[in-house]
């Protein structure tokens, strides 16, 4: 209609970007109009943050040609990106937090007067810029020293000052309260009214329906849906979002062995961070999943029950009839153990070998044993893991950057199983893991429940969760939202919960 | 085709043998670093003795290695520092206080024996203020040492009076033991030298306390996740230093039979540029305590060939420097290409 007479401003053929063994987009096509704001939503790891990351020139793509108003470019770096009237505001801040707003706005483009940097000319072109985003603060405050929302905002008017043509926002209100995010919707709007073309990458639907024009739904690297909103309904987002996906990728359950005393880990009325009054169960033997939206809550738990954290109020009995763990060294003495999400940072010395790495909590935390590190009593341990586990590596004494992402889970699992933990804690495990490994992960994540320990397992994959867990507790901003059971539960309802924190009221009263 | 078949059979052959080649794969990417510097060593001794064949000489090369005893043994403290990602400005200082009071005691008429252990324990004590200072407060160690350097120098020149400690009857059996040559040629702190290097070796690679120091200077954050006490080994790291610059500074006294009011306040950077020299890395995770032997011996053999040379003696601190440079650079390529070779295998092996 319409679209056929103005020509696109942005046009994507056929991206393809592979990081590793892992394809992030596999021959994406996305068509923008000029003016509209256009949402692209999917699951975590279906692609968004990849390409537009493409489309900002942080990242090449392996294939695949970018059209700008109809001519094919090349986006190489970021600089050229912006030449070419692409403004990104990422979803994590990427401000300097100790300069002032001003010097934030302005950052390698600062206005000079008589040669000299102009803090004058910086207020003076800002002004009504930051009016406008209803950004009322000192400008010349530190950055750090204003709210994360305010800091968002600020990013907003670095990325506007530069008068992009085509504005990427990547999840721009996940710091946002209602309040600010009315204020960011009504900027947008009125940006939309001035002719600025917007992508809009959100994980929140409604949002995504209250704002944007056309809507791309993505799922593993590929576009699937693209009609206008109007269009379209949440629940026929979600089913494009999800796909048909395989069932036999997740392995059925295990017969639970006997277990003379089914242990418990009773969590009572936590709160700490965004968490608000938690309390839950979860017995040996079964698989409980967290699930939830970034900042959430769900990592914090898990920070918690491992002891990095401090929670405010509230307790927990651990199978060992203790409370929380006041450290990570005393959870992991106490056999509570944490897969961190991720595992590059915070699970493994990549600098370091597979036998290294997989002695980490033996040799490292516990102080039973001999003081002494026995070379031959690590390489027994690093082969048991790696027999164990199939850990694909030339020898233990490979280092653990050279193994594939899967591999490297692996190995932070097995750091973990040589100390036979009661308390199994798994961040988002599989994130960025093929899918080989990631049915490998299943399986042993089943293995773990049979032997009677209790697992808490946390994933931003609803398939992984409904398919592995028997039950599953969904935080929402803080509070326990709901639990479903994990086999009966479809997935409408669950990113339903998730992304609203109540129950469709379709499906509402069937499963209490 | 030919990768394909070949791929399986080589992992499948690698994980039987995984066990036994684990100790191998490591010597294999670890014994260079230290030979690199060994050679360096071997020819720089080679090339003096080949001008001036005195320099060869046992008692001479043995001499060389008595000099480096004192700010060696403070090295080998230093390689678990950097390898644990902190540092130690103020060991030079440890060492003359430590010194000083060991000195002190013995004036005042302590066993000479009983006043060296007194000596390590307060060398430990300083460590323990460092490391309290560092945890509590949460500071880096480079401040707090910063700190601690001129903290340490004033309360010794306070305690000796700014004059040197001469202790009486350096005629007992702690002074002359401590300064005698066996045979008439290897200094005895040279081999409490060596003993200690191989006695510090043995730790960082051998005991669940070196584990913890390679751990936690890898990555922190993984340490910490893993339930490894990163405070604590901080803390015990630190301590470990004091202990050895309280050792070094007793044996010190017993060597010269006294401690002057200044001795020790520039050893700090020869004992970093050692530690650099013989392969450690600023990056943490890693550390060798014979590189770090090896590094102080080479910048003492620059110091005396120079000598030899007839060159003025203030040159060899210019060439020291030089040294430290050409050490990192070479060890820069020496990682680049294995780090390339690596990544070759890696991409054969996917």
């Amino acid at each position: 209609m319409q679209r056929s007479v103005t020509p696109l401003l942005v046009s994507v053929r056929g991206l393809v970007k592979r990081y590793g063994g892992v394809t992030a987009l596999d021959g994406l096509s996305l068509d923008v109009a000029p003016g509209v704001i256009h949402a692209v939503v999917g699951e975590n790891g279906a692609g968004k943050s990849t390409l537009m990351k493409i489309l900002a020139g942080v990242v090449q793509p392996d294939a695949g040609q970018i059209l700008l108003e109809g001519r094919n470019v090349v986006m190489d770096s970021p600089a050229a990106a912006r030449k070419r009237g692409v403004g990104i505001v990422y979803q994590e801040l990427s401000l300097f937090p100790q300069r002032s707003v001003l010097a934030n706005l302005f950052v390698n483009r600062e206005p000079l007067r008589r040669g000299w940097v102009s803090t004058d000319a910086m207020r003076d072109m800002s002004r009504e810029l930051l009016d406008r985003l209803g950004l009322d603060v000192d400008v010349a405050a530190p950055v750090s020293r204003l709210s994360i929302g305010e800091q968002q905002l600020v990013e907003l008017a670095r990325v506007l000052l530069e008068r992009p043509r085509l504005l990427i926002l990547d999840e721009p209100n996940s710091a946002l309260n209602k309040r600010e995010t009315e204020r960011l919707f009504a900027v947008l709007r009125q940006l939309r009214a001035e002719g600025v073309t917007m992508l809009y990458v959100s994980h929140r639907l409604e949002e995504v329906f209250a704002i944007s024009d056309r809507v791309t739904v993505t799922r593993n690297g590929k576009d699937v849906v693209t009609r206008d909103r109007a269009g379209l309904t949440i629940p026929e987002i979600i089913d494009a979002m999800i796909g048909a996906h395989q069932e036999d990728l997740f392995p059925p359950p295990l017969p639970a062995r006997k277990c003379d005393a089914p242990e418990q880990l009773r969590v009572d009325g936590v709160c700490g961070g965004e968490l608000d009054d938690i309390r839950f169960t979860a017995r040996s033997g079964e698989v409980v999943g967290l699930a939830g939206l970034e900042g959430a809550g769900v990592s914090t738990l898990l920070g918690i029950l491992f002891g990095t954290r401090k929670a405010q109020a509230g307790a927990a009995i651990f199978p060992d009839g203790r409370g929380l763990p006041r450290s990570a060294t005393e959870a992991a003495r106490r056999g509570v153990c944490l897969v961190p999400a991720d595992r590059r940072r915070n699970g493994l010395m990549l600098d370091q070998t597979v036998l290294f790495n997989i002695s980490q909590v033996v040799v490292g935390a516990l102080k039973t044993g001999s003081p002494l590190f026995s070379p031959k009593e690590a390489s027994a341990r690093a082969a048991r893991q790696i027999e164990r586990l199939r850990i694909k590596t030339r020898s233990p004494g490979s280092l653990v950057n050279h193994l594939s992402g899967g591999n490297q889970q692996k190995v932070v699992i097995g750091k973990w199983l040589e100390i036979q933990p009661r308390v199994v804690l798994l961040d988002d495990p599989t994130r960025g893991v093929d899918v080989g490994a990631k049915r490998e992960i299943y399986e042993l994540i089943r293995q773990m429940s049979a032997e009677g320990r209790i697992v808490l397992f946390s994933s931003t994959e609803l398939p992984e969760l409904i398919g592995l867990c028997d039950r599953i507790l969904i935080l929402y901003r803080g509070r326990l939202a709901g639990e479903v059971a994990g086999r009966s539960v479809d997935n409408r309802t669950l990113l339903h919960l998730i992304n609203t924190g109540e129950r469709p009221t379709a499906a509402g009263s069937a499963l209490q | 085709m030919t990768k394909t078949d070949q791929a399986p059979r080589r992992a499948l052959s690698s994980t039987r043998l995984g066990a036994r080649s684990a100790p191998s794969a490591r010597r294999r990417l670890r014994l260079p670093e230290e030979a690199g510097v060994l050679v360096a060593l071997i020819v720089m001794i080679a090339v003096i003795g080949f001008a001036k064949p005195r320099f060869l000489n046992p008692i001479n090369l043995f001499t060389v290695l008595g000099n480096t005893t004192f700010q060696g043994m403070l090295s080998l403290g230093m390689v678990y520092l950097l390898a644990i990602r902190e540092i130690d400005l103020s060991v030079g200082w440890m060492f003359n206080f430590s010194a000083v009071v060991a000195a002190l005691l013995m004036v005042a008429g302590a066993n000479p024996w009983l006043a060296m252990i007194a000596g390590i324990a307060f060398g430990a004590l300083l460590g323990l203020v460092n490391g309290l200072l560092s945890i509590t407060l949460r500071l880096p160690s480079i401040i707090v040492t910063l700190g601690t350097f001129s903290m340490f120098e004033g309360l010794s020149l306070v305690s000796n009076n700014g004059r040197a400690i001469n202790p009486p009857d350096p005629t007992t059996s702690y002074f002359t033991l401590i300064s005698a040559k066996i045979f008439g040629v290897v200094p005895v702190v040279a081999i409490v030298f060596v003993l200690l290097t191989v006695a510090l070796h043995f730790v960082l690679h051998r005991t669940r306390f070196g584990y913890r120091v390679q751990a936690v200077g890898s990555n922190p954050d993984a340490a910490l996740l893993a339930g490894i006490p990163n405070a604590l080994v901080r803390l015990q790291t630190l301590v470990l230093m004091g202990v050895i610059a309280g050792l070094s500074g007793s044996m010190y006294v017993g060597f010269r039979g006294a401690i002057d009011p200044q001795e020790g306040s520039d050893f700090v950077l020869t004992v970093i540029a050692a530690v650099i020299i013989g392969g450690t890395p600023l990056s943490g995770g890693y550390g060798t305590v014979f590189g770090a032997m090896i590094g102080m011996l080479i910048i003492q053999v620059i110091a005396s060939g120079i000598i030899f040379f007839g060159i003025d003696a203030t040159w060899s601190t210019f060439v020291t420097g030089a040294v430290i440079i050409i050490a990192v650079v070479l060890d820069q390529i020496v990682r680049y290409h294995r780090q390339r070779r690596a990544n070759a295998q890696r991409f054969n092996e996917n």
